[in-house]
């Protein structure tokens, strides 16, 4: 593990910022609260898909299936054999990590292109979401209800408002740290060097399938335990939203817009673009309907002209720069270090 | 001994046989030269040495066992790396993390990057280590390829063309790294295009023609050879 991963873990802005958003539920009206939460189930969502997507650089449109996978098969495994949340999201993370392992290795056998894969993916999300509106045991079209929230830990109940609000928090900051991990460990490199250039990888001992594979199953298993989380915020598990590519698109688009293979980045695109996409909706979803969609995405457009690598690697070029005029001698800051 | 073996590699693309039958043999701390005119099959060859490419035929025996369909990331844990002609470059990893992971394959973490360190000032691009492969030059560029093989520690280093592009002058540098290394005990085997460097650098020399060997010897025997002149330092002189 390299130091930098210590020197976050000692940052006390990084604490510092952790505490004051734990503080949220005391003074967030429910609405705002609301947002918050959301923004940060898709922190954690934009983050675990940064392992393979961004710093792996395999475009994978499966992810909604590891979403949907906790989310439903957990919320089933409850209403339909009353087997323990916990223990269903523990089983519904060790199924993604699976499905994520054989995508892998498909990938590997067949050595897709980076098109290929994406639409692989693709496919197989389809497939997922078909698979679950086709399944009454999975709750079909219609979905699934669980029972009201009452706060109960042990049935994975963490009351709704504050408690769930924590749990996001702590998926958020888990999934940041994650990244942050695999960056400053030899999984990072690898990863790296796969992104950029497989044969030259290969020549210089890394083993492509291997890491890809550790890549795929981390990011699969971490996203599938989010989305147990979000299926117990929302209470209602439905599989047009919570199995469905569109969310992977969200989720992929959250992480472009704030900086592929970074560890803040995806983290900084949705702190911007979910809040927005809400606070637009609520304020112009009313007047003309279908006028919030067109601003978001002229912001969207925008952003991503403006900063075509992502916003994060813009403000750290910019602040670098910054830096350098403010004092010529001194040394590149280490914000600039890869990764950071 | 003979670190490295090639018996009999042939290798067709379709109808084209890129290499035919070549047989030749590598003894341990030498430094051994292939050259040969444009499209001879010099690349190709190496592609089946480092297992990149399956051969059609033929047999690659190094340290006395066949490494045929043996992955590329392996053969680096066993000592066996190479270059490549065209620079090679990871678009968004400066010159510290390339090596870094290179050096990776036998050290850990933090060890890792202090060796690379070392290997990047040896190979003569200290104060570099920031930089992504945009801002090097051509001459930077080789040198990174070779500081990317030599990072992983290997025992025998095979070499395509690092020295192609650079003015005889730029080739010191690189020239050095491989002899230092040679001394050391890897085994080198290049492949050449400037004459002159391998010439000095080489202990023995295999001329490839048409995907065949038809010379094996010392670079002055070499040099004497009619069917060398013929194949290659005619074509120099036609053009």
């Amino acid at each position: 593990m390299k130091s930098e991963f210590f020197t976050v873990l000692r940052s006390p802005v990084f604490w510092g910022a952790i505490i004051l958003l734990a503080l949220g539920p005391f003074v967030l009206p429910s609405y705002y609260l609301h947002i918050a939460t959301l923004t940060l189930i898709y922190i954690a969502l934009a983050s675990s898909w940064n392992i393979v997507g961004g710093i792996g650089g395999q475009i994978s449109l499966a992810h909604s299936l590891f979403v949907g996978t906790g989310a439903v098969l957990s919320s089933a495994l409850l209403l339909k054999l009353g087997i323990n949340m916990w223990l269903g999201m523990v089983i519904a993370a060790l199924v993604s990590g699976l499905m994520g392992a054989i995508i892998s290795f498909i990938d590997f056998r067949f050595r897709l292109g980076h098109l290929s894969f994406a639409l692989i993916t693709l496919a197989f999300a389809e497939m997922g979401e078909i698979i679950v509106i086709g399944t009454e045991a999975l709750g079909g079209a219609s979905g699934l209800f669980l029972p009201k929230d009452k706060g109960d830990l042990l049935a994975f109940q963490f009351g709704s408002g504050a408690g769930i609000f924590w749990v996001m928090l702590t998926l958020a900051v888990g999934a940041i740290l994650i990244n942050l991990a695999v960056l400053n460990l030899p999984l990072g490199f690898y990863l790296r060097t796969i992104r950029d250039n497989e044969a030259a990888a290969q020549a210089i001992g890394v083993n492509i399938l291997r890491n890809k594979t550790i890549a795929m199953v981390i990011s699969a298993m971490f996203t599938s335990v989010i989305g147990t989380a979000y299926a117990r915020y929302l209470t209602f598990v439905d599989p047009y939203q919570l199995a469905s590519p569109v969310l992977t698109v969200e989720i992929v688009l959250i992480a472009t817009v704030g900086g592929l293979g970074k560890a803040f980045g995806p983290a900084l695109g949705a702190v911007l673009l979910i809040p927005l996409g809400e606070i637009l909706r609520g304020k112009l979803g009313g007047s003309l309907p279908g006028l919030h969609y067109f601003v978001y995405g002229a912001v969207v457009i925008a952003v991503i002209l403006a900063t075509p690598r992502g916003l994060l690697p813009a403000l750290q070029s910019r602040l670098a720069s910054w830096r350098g005029s403010a004092k010529s001698e001194a040394k590149k800051p280490s914000i600039a270090a890869p990764g950071a | 001994m003979a670190i490295l073996q090639i018996a009999g590699l042939t290798k067709c693309f379709g109808g084209l046989t890129a290499v035919n039958d070549v047989s030749f043999s590598v003894e341990e701390g030498e430094i051994l030269g292939i050259i040969g005119p444009n499209g001879a099959g010099k690349t190709t060859l190496f592609s089946l040495i480092s297992s990149f490419l399956k051969p059609t035929s033929g047999d690659v025996i190094y340290l006395g066992e066949s490494i045929v369909g043996v992955p590329p990331h392996v053969l680096v844990q066993r000592g066996l790396v190479r270059s490549f002609q065209i620079v090679q470059t990871f678009a968004d990893m400066d010159v510290l993390d390339v090596v870094t992971t290179a050096a990776l394959s036998r050290r850990p973490m933090l060890e890792a990057e202090d060796y690379a360190g070392d290997v990047i000032r040896r190979v003569g691009l200290g104060g570099k280590e920031r930089l992504t492969p945009t801002s090097l030059s051509l001459q930077d560029k080789k040198l990174l390829e070779v500081a990317k093989c030599v990072a992983t520690e290997p025992r025998l280093i095979l070499l395509d063309e690092v020295m192609a592009g650079l003015t005889l002058a730029e080739t010191e540098a690189p020239l050095a790294v491989i002899r230092e290394l040679n001394r050391q005990g890897v085994t080198v085997v290049m492949v050449e295009h400037v004459m002159p460097v391998i010439m000095r650098a080489a202990t023995r020399i295999v001329v490839i023609n048409f995907g065949e060997k038809i010379a094996e010897d010392t670079p002055a025997t070499i040099v004497e050879d009619q069917r060398v002149i013929d194949a290659y330092f005619g074509e120099l002189v036609d053009a």
